[in-house]
């Protein structure tokens, strides 16, 4: 387990080492993003959420519906939707999760700026739904979008689950000569829905 | 034909780097150093249009630099906060004096769970500490799970960049190498195929893991968390599915608060790659139900580095892999020819700190042009501190000793005037006479691949005076 003497001599090292101290910028930041009305929000989280490589489709109505037509007749489904049913019993065990063909789920908070979703659980079985599905879809509430990433930390509580994440477009990667490739191990799909809906 | 694209410098091996001789043999493939250097320069542009899209972009820069700075200068008060933190978050915590101290925890772990079948996500503190190397001769199968990790991993080579680790080969090498090792068809080289053949492949091994292991990219004191940055999303696949989940960063990593978060985030995907963001931007506060979580907290000389007043401003790296894209040296040497573990103009003002000797060759691979401290999110002034690299290299005598005799020689010229125009009125004379390909020889490694230009008739002193009597300005 830990050893006190290494934790001791690192600190004394630090210590010993520490330059002059710098003192903290302020707390405030005013990020200097251009204010934005909602329909400007919705425009320009589509447009960083296209370029993520997620598809996106505006919902009016019962974002269940939309999901749904997504869904088709998919086998594997987990949905955390209201409206959506899953065709898979809840395993208790991830590893049960590998077929799964599709995982439906709610964001927190969409991000303008960079087609964001913030996506927390503390639930093992959802958040590895969210990796190991072939196929995601992400339902995003018009009035939950943000501006920018600090509007976005002001909005979530980071401490309040083991694990939370900011999902934007499919898995990929451009590891072969920079070529893009989507489903590099996750997702070959992400489909963001944004509903304008008024609850 | 040999199946590498040059050789490595084995690591081990206490010679000393020689820079340019390993960059040199690179070169000799002249259209693969121009598809190399042109697949970076495209990196680098896609990071310029990606900057240029946010209007607060310098302000982020200046305050991402402060935030280092103030984290830097605090960072004991910032690891113990971190520690008591992510105790209470149900993590364990250790702490690692070096390399050999790092492994031993890493492979007490897995010893003590009979864990066999470790997948790593990207870690180039793995990679400065051998860990595979340690773990596979412990009868340990480590599996890297980045695309292009796992790449080199199959050649049997390290990354040749920190986020693009495979970008020194084509795809017809990669391809050769997954028909050896993943049986694809011979001739396949298409990426999408390549990937999609590793996506299963490494699927089975994510699924069978004992244990994962992952880097941080950021650890936040005041929450005792930390944050993954993947495309691929290979670590979270990793951390959602294993029992054992092993997190190893370096002590400089740490930032204070979570507020300082979007601050960085906002600069290192648009920096690395010219995203707004990676595909998944994870954050961990805790194991899940079941799961061991153990964080390794590592020094390998960053203390060391830390005491070092011309250089400690190093140490706000946040590997994003900038100034590597951007580095007119790096991007027609590749990755390799540093023989560090991170290579480029950040690699080379770290690794010297471990060993200068060894290293000395490495701050003078670079123009000093200082593209990279343009481009730097965190504002290191990274060609400010190669220059400074260097005068120590030269105090301790580790630079050539040509190198030494030259400069010698045109201190003693350049003190004595009229020596000086006598050594020009030769050059500019025998540069004309000389065949192209002496000049070429007597014009140094500048020559070897360029056309030296005719000399001016006359001296610049001459005209000079010339003009001026005859009236003009």
């Amino acid at each position: 387990m830990t050893s006190s003497t290494a934790r001791d001599e690192i600190l004394r090292a630090v210590r010993a080492a520490l330059p002059p101290a710098v003192d903290a910028p302020p707390a405030e930041y005013q990020p200097g993003t251009p204010s934005a009305s909602d329909e400007d929000l919705v425009v320009r989280f589509t447009h960083a959420a296209v370029a993520s490589g997620a598809l996106v489709v505006a919902s009016e109505g019962d974002p269940a519906v939309d999901a749904m037509q997504i869904a088709g007749s998919a086998p594997e489904v987990l949905s955390l939707l209201p409206g959506v049913a899953s065709t898979i019993a809840m395993p208790t065990n991830p590893h049960a999760l590998a077929t799964l063909d599709l995982f439906l789920c709610q964001a927190a908070v969409g991000v303008a700026e960079n087609g964001a979703l913030w996506f927390a659980t503390p639930d093992p079985i959802h958040r590895a739904a969210l990796y190991l599905a072939e196929r995601v879809v992400i339902v995003i509430a018009a009035d939950a979008l943000v501006a920018d990433l600090h509007e976005a930390y002001r909005r979530i509580n980071v401490r309040a689950t083991s694990f939370g994440t900011f999902v934007a477009g499919p898995s990929k990667t451009a590891d072969i000569e920079q070529s893009l490739v989507v489903g590099a191990h996750g997702p070959k799909e992400l489909t963001v829905i944004i509903s304008t809906a008024r609850g | 034909m040999s199946k590498r694209a040059f050789e490595l410098p084995v690591l081990t091996q206490p010679a000393p780097v020689d820079h340019a001789a390993a960059a040199a043999d690179f070169n000799a493939d002249v259209a693969r150093t121009d598809w190399h250097d042109a697949s970076l320069w495209f990196v680098r542009e896609r990071r310029d249009r990606a900057a240029a899209l946010v209007p607060d972009w310098e302000e982020l820069r200046v305050r991402a630099s402060a935030i280092k700075e103030h984290a830097l200068t605090h960072l004991d008060d910032y690891l113990t906060q971190f520690e008591a933190h992510a105790l209470e978050n149900g993590m364990n915590v250790h702490w690692a004096r070096d390399a050999e101290e790092h492994n031993r925890i890493v492979h007490g772990i897995l010893e003590k769970a009979g864990a066999r079948r470790l997948v790593k996500s990207k870690s180039m503190l793995t990679e400065e500490c051998g860990l595979n190397k340690y773990l596979g001769a412990r009868g340990i199968d480590v599996v890297d799970s980045d695309l292009g990790e796992r790449i080199v991993q199959l050649r049997g080579e390290g990354p040749s960049h920190i986020v693009l680790p495979a970008i020194h080969l084509k795809r017809g090498e990669v391809g050769e190498t997954f028909h050896e090792h993943l049986g694809t068809p011979l001739g396949l080289d298409d990426p999408v195929a390549l990937t999609l053949a590793a996506r299963e492949h490494l699927r089975g091994k994510f699924l069978a893991a004992d244990a994962t292991l992952t880097g941080m990219n950021f650890a936040i004191a005041e929450s005792g968390g930390f944050v993954v940055c993947t495309n691929e999303g290979n670590a979270d696949l990793g951390m959602s599915l294993a029992p054992i989940h092993i997190a190893s960063v370096g002590i400089e990593k740490v930032i204070p608060r979570l507020e300082d978060l979007p601050v960085f985030l906002r600069l290192l995907a648009r920096s690395g790659t010219g995203q707004a963001i990676t595909s998944y931007t994870t954050h961990v506060h805790g194991p899940r139900d079941g799961q061991e979580l153990h964080v390794i907290l590592v020094d390998n000389g960053r203390t060391r580095q830390l005491a070092r007043e011309e250089f400690w401003g190093s140490l706000k790296c946040i590997r994003c892999g900038a100034c590597m894209n951007t580095c007119p040296v790096y991007r027609r040497s590749g990755g390799h020819s540093y023989g560090s573990t991170v290579p480029g103009p950040i690699g080379s003002v770290l690794t010297p700190g471990l060993d200068l000797e060894r290293y000395a060759s490495l701050p003078f691979a670079s123009t000093l042009c200082g593209s990279c401290t343009a481009v730097c999110p965190v504002k290191i002034d990274l060609d400010g501190q190669l220059f400074r690299w260097r005068q120590h290299v030269t105090e301790r005598g580790y630079s050539s000793k040509a190198k030494g005799a030259a400069i010698k020689a045109s201190v003693v010229m350049f003190d004595r005037p009229r020596l000086f125009r006598v050594a020009g009125a030769i050059a500019r004379l025998g540069l004309r006479l000389m065949p192209s390909a002496v000049a070429r020889i007597a014009s140094g490694a500048w020559g070897r691949t360029r056309e030296a230009p005719l000399p001016g008739r006359e001296s610049f002193r001459s005209w000079y005076r010339r003009e001026r009597s005859g009236g003009k300005r």
